[in-house]
């Protein structure tokens, strides 16, 4: 076990570091916010940290260098939201995606504060991979709250007929303002903590190729719950690992993968796992009713008998 | 551009309007959608609003819950002005509708959709823990009386179209509001499950619920209505008494063309 760890190490951590970026995409998608700024927030979250533990004299507990980035990366999220707030769709994808790029030209230029093009180095801490994991498992707990009852048909009320929704009473505004500040929550987590874990960061870490990450696990998960996210994570992370004995091959049969789950299964592999329990349910309730329907049909039949009783009855 | 003669802020006792919508205008562009519509809603009473396609029905529901601007005309709700109050606060205070289209959710099962009714934050006074066992016995209840009791755990598309509607309709009324907005609850059902949702809404009415009614079936209108509302071109051509409404020559010819009689 130890020495699969070991060997795996950072396959693990990057399971764990790619949940939480897909979730900064997925937490808003939820609300039918289809925003792209959890990558600026990651950018935003892994530079702060790394600025804070670099230009510190003292060591700097991971707690203040990642919860510095997850604060600025919220300010600049409300901030967004409030410039973006009449964007939809297509439109706010673009603008978000935009912004995630002027992040990292940002980086590029911000000349000794963020290390230029070469990046930031030595960002030392003592954050382990079981503090990663705590992280994602409070996430998971508080996105499940936020999955079920009364506030998971509101959002999804909000996502399917934002109409609908504020005609059941719903301030879809504010809904929207949730998925943004979700958004630079998770985004900055995960670019905080793997800074620390891995020490160092460059511009080419949070490109556009994170967006295309990020996309490929909600599509290949299913976009519909941090269960999505997570199943995702997983296959995103660990295929290529395993694909590496196809060697040239290896990029073909992964994107191949890739497509083939976009097109046949547009709700992911979660999507698969809920029509499957539905059909199932679906099968029993049909069972109820034929069972409902076969005892009216008894029932109605002993009435029958009941009365053509009485009436020989009465003839006699 | 309010330009009524009536002082809005007189409270007279005889003039009980849930709703007030007085010289509205709803423009699209050089489109007069509404122009110049004034409709006052009394309490517990069913009122109609009738009119060919694109008479500017929707158009008006759509302007009284704010989901569009009004061009120029005052709202007022249970005596308050409401024009520029954002739509999702109008249904905390009471005000419920359904669309002209089936707009449920469909991940979500028949009681969870019904239950979105109900979630909304209408404040009480009472302890959460009441509110909740109120909340349920009022979803029992409607569930119950809209007949949709074995359907509870299917899904929409599971479902016929006329279920769909009953289930909207719950969904709306489940919100225990002070106004009921309906925009063509019967579109597309059988001559019998109209009956039976104008046997609801009937019911509801003596209950005390006011509703407002847009709908095309001028029969069930007549029948069901207390007082009607008859549009075209965005312009009111007849209100009063649903029988007589339907017979003046205005309505016939806009509506029903001429061979039409109400009492036929």
């Amino acid at each position: 076990m130890s020495a699969w760890y070991d060997a795996h190490l950072i396959l693990v951590q990057a399971t764990f570091i790619s949940f939480l970026v897909a979730l900064s995409i997925q937490f808003p998608m939820r609300m039918g916010v289809f925003s792209f700024a959890g990558v600026a927030n990651y950018a935003l979250g892994a530079y702060t940290a790394a600025i804070v533990v670099v230009r510190s004299d003292e060591i700097v507990s991971p707690v203040v260098s990642v919860g510095a980035g997850v604060l600025v990366a919220v300010v600049v999220s409300l901030i967004l939201a409030l410039i973006v707030r009449r964007l939809r769709g297509l439109y706010l994808a673009m603008a978000t995606i935009s912004v995630s790029l002027i992040v990292q030209v940002i980086a590029f230029n911000g000349g000794e504060l963020t290390g230029g093009a070469s990046g930031m180095f030595g960002v030392i801490s003592d954050l382990t991979i079981g503090s990663v994991i705590v992280v994602c498992v409070v996430a998971a707990g508080i996105l499940t709250w936020t999955e079920r009852g009364t506030l998971g048909r509101r959002i999804d009320a909000v996502r399917d007929d934002p109409e609908l929704a504020v005609s059941m009473g719903i301030n879809v505004n504010r809904y929207r303002l949730v998925a943004f500040v979700g958004s630079g929550v998770f985004g900055s987590l995960a670019g905080g903590l793997e800074v620390l874990l891995r020490s160092t960061i460059s511009p080419v870490n949070v490109g556009f190729s994170l967006v295309v990450t990020a996309l490929t696990i909600i599509i290949v998960g299913g976009y519909r719950s941090w269960v999505g996210a997570a199943i995702g994570a997983v296959i995103v992370t660990w295929l290529p690992f395993y694909l590496q004995a196809m060697e040239r091959y290896q990029q073909v049969i992964y994107g191949l993968f890739v497509v083939v789950a976009a097109i046949f299964v547009p709700g992911g592999l979660l999507g698969i796992a809920d029509q499957a329990r539905r059909r199932l349910v679906r099968r029993q309730l049909e069972h109820e009713d034929q069972e409902a329907a076969a005892e009216q049909d008894a029932g109605g039949a002993a009435v029958v008998d009941a009365v053509g009783a009485s009436r020989k009855e009465e003839a006699r | 551009m309010t330009q009524h003669t009536v002082p809005p802020t007189v409270a007279e006792p005889a003039s009980a309007l849930v709703l007030d919508a007085r010289d509205v205008a709803i423009h699209f562009g050089g489109v007069k959608a509404v122009d110049g519509v004034t409709m006052e809603i009394a309490e517990g009473k069913i009122f109609g609003l009738l009119g060919p396609n694109g008479s500017g029905k929707s158009t008006i529901l759509a302007g009284i819950t704010r989901l569009v601007p009004l061009k120029s005309g005052s709202l007022t709700f249970d005596g308050r002005p409401y024009d520029d109050v954002p739509t999702f606060k109008l249904a905390r205070w009471g005000m419920a509708r359904t669309f002209q289209t089936v707009r449920l959710l469909g991940d979500l099962t028949v009681e969870q959709n019904i239950l979105l009714g109900a979630d909304v934050g209408r404040s009480s006074g009472v302890s959460r823990r009441a509110a909740a066992t109120e909340r349920k016995e009022c979803v029992a209840d409607v569930i119950d009386r809209t007949g949709l009791a074995k359907f509870v755990k299917w899904t929409p598309s599971e479902l016929s179209y006329g279920v769909q509607r009953r289930v909207e309709i719950a969904r709306a009324i489940v919100m225990q509001p002070r106004l009921l907005l309906l925009d063509e609850p019967v579109a597309g059902m059988t001559k019998s499950e109209k009956l039976e949702i104008a046997a609801l809404l009937s019911d509801l009415r003596a209950q005390g619920l006011t509703q407002l009614l847009v709908e095309h079936d001028v029969q069930m209108m007549v029948d069901t209505c207390d007082h009607l509302y008859a549009m075209n071109f965005g312009k009111l051509i007849g209100e009063g008494v649903p029988a007589d409404v339907v017979k003046t020559p205005a309505v016939q010819e806009a509506y029903m063309g001429k061979g039409w009689r109400a009492d036929a």
